[in-house]
């Protein structure tokens, strides 16, 4: 086997690499803001997700220093209230979401052959929206003004009467904000493994964490929007009075509650994929042989991703659901141990099969499958309704949760930490020190929650500040608090091998583990370029069947190794079978993201305090850089210094009709149907279900107006499409005058629907239905101006020669967002016109 | 909080079950529990005998992939479906007995519980048009036979648990829901509220007593005698007038002597019977002489962040009438 | 579009689950929709119109996802292509188990009464 030290270097390609580094390098010092580059970004989200991880662990120690003792007043009640519900947050939202999309940023291009994310700005902004919005919500501690209503926030204790300060407006509004960054890191991973594997490499040839990771992106796109919208509903009704959860002004809070879950369970499955993701590519590289049972396991994979959606109500059992849907849901939770048992037994006969070697990585596998097997045990048990009945709300579920989500984040996590961290810092871990921490992290937890469960047993009730020595549970808790001790011991332990091994680790080799995937053929450090050369992959083991391929990499031999034309180049393949279709230029490093972001947190900064005319100043300010950071874009001469190619090189992507960015936007659009979903499902749900719920006799809202709206929208589409069939035919006559009428169409379109709000008199502070209505017509409003903006700035790209006949994509892209827009509006129109109408007030 | 949440309240565990709901996820759970000791273990086991080997024999792919199919189907597949059906058709109807299933013969009592922020408010609907018994932060319920509670809530979510009769159920606003339990003897149980529900979650607990028929009868039967009307002679009438009646009630008070000067809207628990009451502030203190009078004084001490606003401006020897003559309040 | 609907492509590695999920969602909705306008009366148990729709509906859609199953199975063997047998059989894999979860889903309604 030979690697990168034994490469033969020809001036050439010394000046290959050198270029290389010129166009994708990081720039130092203050510019180091503007860098987008997926290997850093993804480090910042880790390390970042890792000093939230602290802080957590942080408020954990102060529950279980006030838990110890029985009648213990080292915290007040309403401190203590604050800490648990900031530390189920800053776990759930700060720590375990983003440090896993983090890898997921830093290790999917690398694993798939590319050399960043399909959309490089986004990856930045996402992680400035991250970033602010942790602190905003952190900064609430210090404050001590967090809030105090348990981390799903149920109403109506987190609403205006009942929490009056300002807790769970930091926490909507810094949750929405960091969701906005998830939101973005998934879209971009659902393009980026979907369209830009390198040449060769089939769905089905691509490595088994691809698969994970996609499904994760996958779930965060279609299960972040419901809360997002309940953020929304709950924010609005905190700061306007809108009484969506309100039940004497037609609202429900039990509305809250489905909109929450319909979030939460997927969550916890998007923070169990990628761990079960670390354990399915670990395993086999330590057993010494492939995976067995591949299909197997994207099965179970796709099996968990659909099923976890159908099992929100089983945090619900106890809420007076009828009987017969929570057996639905009960059956469906069970149904999750089936994929979960595939996996295990999978991984179990990848180890029977192989010749499994004990190493560090290896041994947090092992603890891995100890602590998630006994979660996923005491799992089945909390599906089963009339015991769930029992146990719900007590410390039980406590542990429980803490096994599943610890067990099966946590240590993978951990694992690969160790597995990786050659690979990052070109240094090897060390053997003894990274036990001690294990042995402390691994006992010190089972001491905790173990005994945990008992508790619960005994009748101690969850997010009780303190308890009654008369209960018998002083000893219990006594215990769990030791435990937890040890197990801080066991982080700090941890954190001072990392630090130590960057130090004083031995120099690592290049294939330290004897891995199969492309992350080990780069040189150690990362380039920020990842390859030099894109390799051709037609196995799922490249560097199994070709132990050359470092070094070939290396010295040029594969595709796009080209850089005298200054852009940043990576492959576009097809979706299914990875030929190649298409060259993506990528976009370099850029102020906007950070500008955007520092405007959005603006935002949310003066909606927290109130002002809310500098949140309105922001929001267009926000609007205004977004838009301005999308016209650099295509065949911007600040994007493409020349477009000249390789013969041999498939075309650059905007000069396609089907480019990533295509894909970009119809994924978005999954998402955005999401959102658009809870709401016509709240809707729906108000309708039939709150209590108090008034539906006028007649709809206040114009229908003549609605439908010449809808008519302006239906005209602009089929304009649109005319001209984007053109475009198919190399024809651009008339493009610009075409996009300059659907502009002026959209924005007919969004001043009668203004019209339809302004004469419907609505009275959104009295009843929730008004207050739906509003909030479903500002969406389309919304939708409609971005429509006809977006189609107006193409005209003057047109103008500006930036699209034509040879650069057809940007058109494309936006008919997208213009096809949406016409299935909302015809389908709301029909929900909250035709069909109240027709079924009459109800 | 000194003293603490008072041992009186009772026993909580699951584990010591009292009635037939509780006692059929008592064995469930251990059913379970047995099962998945049993299944861990194994699985452990094989998992780490795979490093313990030292010898592989050579297997061709064939061989390889009949031998994943074994574990596959076998562990992956078969052992959670049969786990899963058995679960179904086993445990699952277990449930049952706590929904409000017509009974085969009369029907169940009716008592009705609405949960406030941090207390109890119990009420024992009037038949024939008579009027309610209410009272709060404690539970007097008939032994050996099913009842049910119709729980909804004043503000927040609230969760009814009586850990020893069964499972629990949320108290949510604007709505009604219904859980059946049984108790099958006469004893004193421990009640809480299990959904967060705000600063004093901790202390919102139930006395809930068993009681034979016959007694139960004899309880109820004692609170719907209407009460006497009560004379407005007294310094304590005039100071609870003044002071306390704005929120709570004692039934037969007279309206000339109460005192609306509150802006809020709470409502504080009816005291007509408090004088009965095992404990004071739901659960956080017992009752015996002079507790009230300790409570009026120091409930923000005991209790901290609940509804009942601070007395620092009535003096300590009205508070200590208006105790006593609360103390009284025993029909 | 039309190699979209033969059972080689990969998009029918989550068709089975869609149906499942629609079903699903329909049986919940259409669940909670009937008890809060027209509850039957408990006393009748378990032969309500809504157990039945409910069942009828598991039953239909449990047939329909095994004869997906089978028809994935009898594509893989028709096709030469490995990427597309490949996808064939774990289509047919998800289906079956959709077919399964389906039934298994539903069951409950012969043994509950649907609004308490």
């Amino acid at each position: 086997m030979s690697d990168i030290k034994d490469a033969t270097l020809t001036p050439e390609i010394q000046r290959l690499h050198k270029g290389m580094d010129e166009v994708w390098g990081n720039p130092k010092g203050l510019r180091a803001l503007t860098v987008v580059n997926h290997t850093s970004i993804g480090l910042r989200f880790m390390v970042t997700g890792a000093i939230f991880f602290l802080i957590g662990g942080l408020l954990a120690m102060l529950i279980r220093t006030q838990l110890a003792f029985p009648d213990n007043d080292f915290m007040s009640p309403e401190i203590y209230n604050q800490v648990f519900t900031m530390h189920g947050t800053v776990m759930m939202f700060l720590f375990a979401i983003p440090i896993l999309e983090g890898l997921a940023i830093y290790m999917i291009p690398k694993m798939i052959g590319a050399r960043d994310l399909v959309c490089p700005r986004l990856t930045a902004f996402g992680y400035f929206c991250y970033l602010f919005g942790g602190l905003i919500l952190a900064s609430s501690l210090v404050l001590e003004m967090a809030p105090a209503s348990g981390w799903f926030m149920y109403t109506p204790l987190s609403s205006g009467e009942y929490a009056p300060g300002p807790g769970s407006d930091f926490w909507l509004l810094g949750i929405t904000f960091v969701e906005i960054s998830a939101l973005s890191a998934g879209v971009e991973l659902v393009v980026s493994i979907l369209r830009t594997r390198t040449q060769g490499m089939a769905l089905h040839k691509m490595p088994l964490f691809a698969w994970y990771i996609l499904a994760m992106a996958l779930m965060i796109v279609v299960g972040f929007p419901p809360l997002i919208l309940g953020s929304i509903l709950l924010e609005l009704e905190r700061a306007t009075g809108m009484p969506f959860f309100d039940v004497a002004g037609g609202g429900d809070p039990v509305l809250w509650a489905h909109l929450f879950w319909l979030f939460g369970h997927p969550e916890v499955y998007i923070i169990f994929l990628p761990g079960a993701g670390i354990v399915s590519t670990l395993i086999p590289v330590f057993a010494g042989r492939p995976i067995v049972g591949y299909g197997w396991v994207v099965a179970a994979i796709v099996i968990m991703g659909f099923v976890s959606f159908g099992l929100w109500v089983h945090h619900m059992f106890t809420l007076g659901i009828p009987q017969l849907a929570l057996a639905f849901f009960s059956a469906a939770s069970m149904l999750v141990a089936i994929p979960t048992a595939i996996q295990i037994f999978v991984w179990l006969s990848t180890l029977w099969l192989g010749r499994p070697r004990m190493t560090l990585p290896m041994l947090w596998i092992v603890g891995f499958l100890v602590i998630f097997v006994l979660g996923g045990l005491t799992g089945v048990m909390l599906a089963l309704v009339p015991f769930n009945w029992q146990v719900h709300d007590t410390h039980f579920v406590v542990a429980h949760m803490h096994y599943v989500l610890v067990g099966g984040m946590l240590f993978p996590l951990m694992a690969g930490l160790y597995y990786w961290l050659p690979q990052v810092s070109g240094r090897m871990p060390s053997e003894r020190l990274g036990k001690w921490s294990f042995w402390l992290i691994f006992l010190g937890f089972n001491v905790t929650f173990l005994v945990m469960h008992w508790t619960g047993l005994l009748g101690m009730r969850r997010r009780v500040f303190t308890y009654d020595t008369a209960m018998g549970w002083d000893l219990y808790n006594l215990i769990s608090s030791v435990g937890g001790f040890m197990m801080s011991i066991g982080v700090a332990l941890l954190i001072l091998d990392i630090a130590l091994h960057f130090r004083f680790g031995k120099k690592a080799p290049q294939n330290p583990w004897g891995a199969d995937t492309l992350e080990w053929a780069m040189p150690k450090p990362p380039t920020a370029y990842n390859f030099v050369s894109l390799p051709e992959v037609e196995t799922r083991h490249p560097l199994w069947e070709n132990p050359e391929l470092s070094r070939t990499i290396y010295e040029g031999r594969h595709g796009l190794a080209n850089i005298q034309h200054g852009r940043r180049e990576t492959w576009g393949s097809d979706a299914l079978t990875g030929k190649l279709r298409e060259t993506v230029h990528l976009p370099s490093n850029s102020w906007w993201p950070l500008f955007s972001a520092l405007a959005l947190a603006a935002v949310c900064v003066s909606l927290l305090v109130r002002v809310y005319w500098v949140g309105a100043v922001a929001a267009l300010v926000a609007v205004v850089l977004l838009l301005r950071w999308s016209w650099e874009n295509g065949a911007h001469p600040k994007m493409a210094p020349e477009a000249s190619l390789e013969p041999t090189e498939p075309p650059l992507h905007y000069r396609t009709m089907n480019g990533p960015g295509v894909w970009t936007m119809s994924v978005s659009h999954l998402a955005n149907g999401s959102l658009y979903l809870s709401l016509l499902f709240g809707w729906f749900y108000l309708w039939t279900v709150a209590p108090e719920w008034q539906m006028p006799e007649t709809s206040p809202l114009s229908m003549p107006l609605l439908v010449l709206a809808g008519a302006a929208l239906t005209l602009g589409t089929f304009v649109l499409a005319g001209r984007v069939r053109r475009l198919r035919r190399r024809n651009d006559a008339g493009l610009g005058g075409g996009m300059y009428l659907t502009g002026v169409l959209g924005a007919l379109q969004s001043a009668l629907i203004g019209v339809v709000i302004w004469q419907a008199e609505l009275a959104p502070t009295e009843s929730a239905h008004d207050a739906t209505l509003l909030v479903a017509l500002i969406y389309v409003l919304l939708h409609a101006l971005l429509g006809a903006i977006l189609c107006l700035l193409q005209g003057l790209r047109v103008g500006y020669g930036l699209v034509s006949a040879e650069m057809p994509l940007e058109p494309v892209v936006v008919l997208r967002l213009w096809h949406y827009n016409l299935v909302v509006y015809w389908t709301l129109f029909v929900a909250i016109w035709v069909m109240p109408t027709l079924l009459g007030g109800a | 909080m000194a003293g603490a949440l008072a041992g009186c309240a009772g026993e909580m565990s699951i584990l010591d079950p009292a009635g037939p709901a509780a006692s059929a996820q008592f064995w469930v759970w251990w059913a379970m529990l047995g099962v998945s000791i049993v299944v861990a273990l194994v699985l452990f086991t094989l998992w780490l005998y795979t490093f313990r080997r030292r010898e592989q024999p050579k297997r061709t792919p064939r061989e390889e992939q009949r031998i994943m199919l074994r574990w596959v189907i076998g562990g992956g597949v078969l052992l959670p479906v049969v786990s899963i059906v058995a679960l179904l058709l086993f445990a699952a109807p277990t449930g049952r007995g706590m929904l409000p299933l017509p009974l085969p013969v009369g029907e169940a009592e009716l008592i009705e519980v609405v949960g406030h922020q941090w207390w109890w408010e119990v009420r024992y609907p009037g038949e024939n048009g008579e009027g309610d018994v209410v009272t709060a932060n404690r539970l007097v319920m008939p032994a050996g036979e099913p009842v049910d509670f119709r729980l909804t809530s004043a503000d927040v979510i609230h969760a009814f648990w009586i850990p020893r009769l069964g499972g629990k159920r949320d108290m949510v606003p604007g709505r009604y829901t219904t859980i059946r339990l049984e108790a099958d003897e006469p004893g004193v149980f421990g009640a809480q509220c299990a959904e967060f529900c705000g600063a004093q979650h901790t202390g919102m607990l139930l006395h809930v007593e068993a009681m034979e028929r016959d007694d139960y009868d004899a309880w109820l039967a004692e609170r719907r005698v209407p009460p006497e009307p009560i004379g407005d002679e007294g310094d304590a009438v005039r100071a609870f007038g003044e002071h306390c009646a704005a929120c709570h009630t004692v039934a037969g008070f007279p309206e000339a002597l109460i005192v609306d000067d509150v802006t809020h809207d709470i409502v504080g628990p009816d005291l007509t019977d408090i004088g009965s009451r095992p404990t004071l502030g739901a659960g956080v203190l017992p009752m015996e002489e002079g507790a009230i009078a300790y409570w009026l004084q120091h409930h923000q001490t005991l209790k901290p962040g609940n509804r009942m606003p601070p007395h620092n401006h009535v003096d300590t020897e009205t508070l200590q009438e208006i105790g006593a003559w609360l103390e009284a309040m025993d029909p | 579009m039309k190699h979209l609907f033969s059972l080689t492509h990969p998009i029918h590695l989550v068709g089975g689950l869609i149906l499942w999920a629609v079903w699903f969602v329909a049986i919940y909705a259409g669940l909670s929709v009937a008890c809060s306008m027209a509850p039957p009366d408990p006393q009748r148990g378990m032969l309500t119109g809504i157990n039945i729709g409910v069942g009828l509906s598991t039953l239909v859609t449990t047939l329909l996802l095994l004869w997906l199953a089978r028809a994935g199975l009898v594509a893989a063997r028709r096709t030469s292509v490995l990427r597309e047998r490949y996808f064939a059989h774990v289509s047919a894999g998800i289906y079956l188990f959709s077919a399964g979860g389906t039934l298994f889903v539903g069951y409950p309604v012969i043994s509950l009464p649907p609004c308490l």
